[in-house]
């Protein structure tokens, strides 16, 4: 009897603690708390639709309330993706009030192209080539007393891991070229796989492409939207914004959920800091 | 209920699956090694090198210690659970089987003692088992592979969100915690099986029951169709033991997961001792 009353008291007993205990703990945002200095507010968003589409390029029918999405939350900077082309990114710039200036990238062997908006009417943009695909950059200053902001749009390979590390370890070599006092930000859709949540595999060469590319991009930068959650309606957080490991302060990071336009498959990833 | 674990222990012992458990984690640590040792070969020298421009498989990666963690997760997942489900399993319907379960039984032992007992026997040996493996691992690492600290990356073994690193003998105190956590881990399957072998009359079917269902819940919680089912199966739960492997271990979380294993335990212990009490013993 007395063996039956322990091990009904330990099956309350554990029973207990686990209620009591939650299963995960929540993370603070690094830095979080709120602090004076100028402010500098990016987006990222890749507009494209999901796969079942039969072209999964963004829709020039979406740019309308794509731009009212960019103007009602109002960043400095915005790294878009999938988009068809510069007539595209033309149109939405009109239908951004020409608040914005922007370009777009090259083609490459690709046939969409990630562009790159700034309020900065003296912003200069770059091309940036790695190897067969392209990323947009653009150079600006947010206020006449900061220094240069460099942002790249990047969007990497969907299907082969081993491009997306070649193509990130690029973007990165690019953007630690620039000259020193430029404070660079690299923005865009990678398409890693790393989330702890996902166990289906326990290891192969594309779970460690994707390891090794974001473990180089965090060598040098911070993921400041870590801990925003997913981005993509299939729960996978493939979009980020990497920015410097210590020189600014995260103050917000999120994904404005329930804002894909049509059979958009990402969220936008609003990220805010202090410089 | 001393010298019933007395006997329970002498007859693990003596028995030869007890030594084909520990020879066949040996046979699986050398394939390891071997598997290890061939692909740090290829990934840090020759095309590796010029294929991609950075590598966190620097030699250092390829440790003693990086090693062991590779080998015992991979293991922990498919192997141990079968040794496990095997002694476990085993305990009453293989008394049954041999038709000493009667003649045990008309001792005056109750038979709470004596499911407690060789419940007590399958932890010791679900010990042995991690520790062994641990040890072993670490022994061969050491030898063959060599020292250094434990570095983590996101991805692989999905085990962080950011790159980290566990200094040597700090890590080798977590792989001491593992052998710990494991065990309370497996003992969940220990308690599926002790179940199965007082429900069914032959071991084979209550270890192919307790595999069947521990499989089952294993793979279907890694299919993304069953996302929603995943926080339900005892197997998620199980997964609490490689906490001690990250390298700030969250403990709200681990004390959580491991109290939830906990309640399984005991539950289905008691669950086994009430169908035992009331079971006609006709074998």
């Amino acid at each position: 009897m007395l063996f039956k009353l322990l091990l009904g008291a330990g099956f309350v007993f554990m029973l207990a603690v686990a209620f009591l205990l939650g299963p995960s703990r929540q993370r603070s945002l690094l830095g979080a708390r709120s602090q004076e200095g100028p402010h500098l507010k990016l987006m990222s968003w890749n507009i494209g639709y999901g796969d079942l589409e039969s072209d999964t390029r963004a829709r020039s029918a979406d740019l309308p309330a794509v731009a009212e999405i960019i103007l009602s939350n109002d960043p400095d900077a915005v790294a878009l993706q999938e988009l068809t082309g510069a007539d595209q990114l033309k149109l939405l710039l009109a239908h951004l009030k020409n608040r914005y200036r922007g370009s777009v990238s090259s083609f490459g062997r690709a046939d969409r192209v990630a562009a790159v908006l700034v309020k900065d009417r003296r912003a200069h943009f770059d091309d940036v080539v790695t190897g067969e695909r392209f990323a947009a950059a653009a150079t600006f200053h947010p206020n006449k007393d900061l220094p240069e902001i460099v942002l790249v749009s990047a969007h990497a390979d969907a299907f082969s891991a081993s491009r997306r590390r070649t193509f990130a370890a690029d973007v990165v070599d690019w953007t630690r070229g620039r000259p020193k006092g430029e404070i660079a930000f690299i923005a865009g859709d990678f398409n890693f796989e790393v989330s702890i949540r996902n166990k289906t595999n326990l290891f192969t060469d594309e779970a460690k492409h994707d390891s090794e590319a974001y473990a180089y991009l965090l060598k040098y930068f911070r993921d400041l939207g870590r801990d925003a959650g997913e981005t993509s309606i299939n729960d996978r957080r493939i979009d980020y914004v990497f920015g410097p490991a210590e020189t600014v302060t995260l103050r917000r990071a999120e994904v404005l959920r329930g804002t894909a336009i049509g059979r958009m498959d990402h969220w936008p990833l609003l990220v805010e800091i202090v410089l | 209920m001393t010298t019933l674990l007395r006997l329970e222990l002498l007859k693990l012992l003596r028995s030869r699956s007890f030594y084909l458990s520990f020879a066949a984690l040996s046979g699986f640590v050398l394939l390891m090694l071997w598997g290890f040792y061939s692909y740090a070969q290829r990934k840090t020298s020759g095309l590796a090198g010029e294929q991609f421009k950075y590598t966190y498989e620097s030699k250092s990666y390829f440790n003693g210690l990086t090693f062991t963690l590779y080998s015992l997760v991979f293991a922990f997942s498919l192997l141990i659970p079968i040794f496990v489900a095997m002694t476990a399993g085993g305990q009453i319907a293989g008394e049954r089987r041999a038709g000493t379960l009667r003649m045990i039984c008309v001792r005056p032992v109750s038979r709470v003692s004596l499911v407690l007992s060789k419940f007590v026997i399958v932890a010791i040996h679900t010990y042995l088992l991690m520790a062994f493996f641990i040890a072993l691992n670490l022994l061969v690492g050491l030898l063959f592979v060599g020292w250094g600290d434990l570095q983590l990356y996101p991805g692989a073994l999905n085990l962080v969100d950011e790159p980290g690193r566990i200094l040597r003998d700090d890590a080798l105190w977590r792989f001491f915690y593992a052998s710990f956590s494991g065990t309370w881990a497996l003992l969940v399957v220990a308690a599926i099986a002790m179940l199965l072998s007082v429900l069914f009359e032959n071991p084979v079917t209550a270890v192919a029951s307790t595999l069947a269902i521990y499989l089952m819940l294993y793979i279907v919680g890694r299919i993304e169709f069953f996302v929603t089912l995943r926080p339900f199966f005892f197997t998620t739960d199980m997964d609490f033991w490689r906490d001690v492997l990250k390298p700030e271990i969250p403990w709200p979380s681990f004390y959580h997961y491991a109290t939830t294993c906990g309640a399984y335990i005991f539950g289905l212990l008691l669950l086994a001792v009430v169908v035992f009490e009331r079971k006609d013993i006709t074998s």
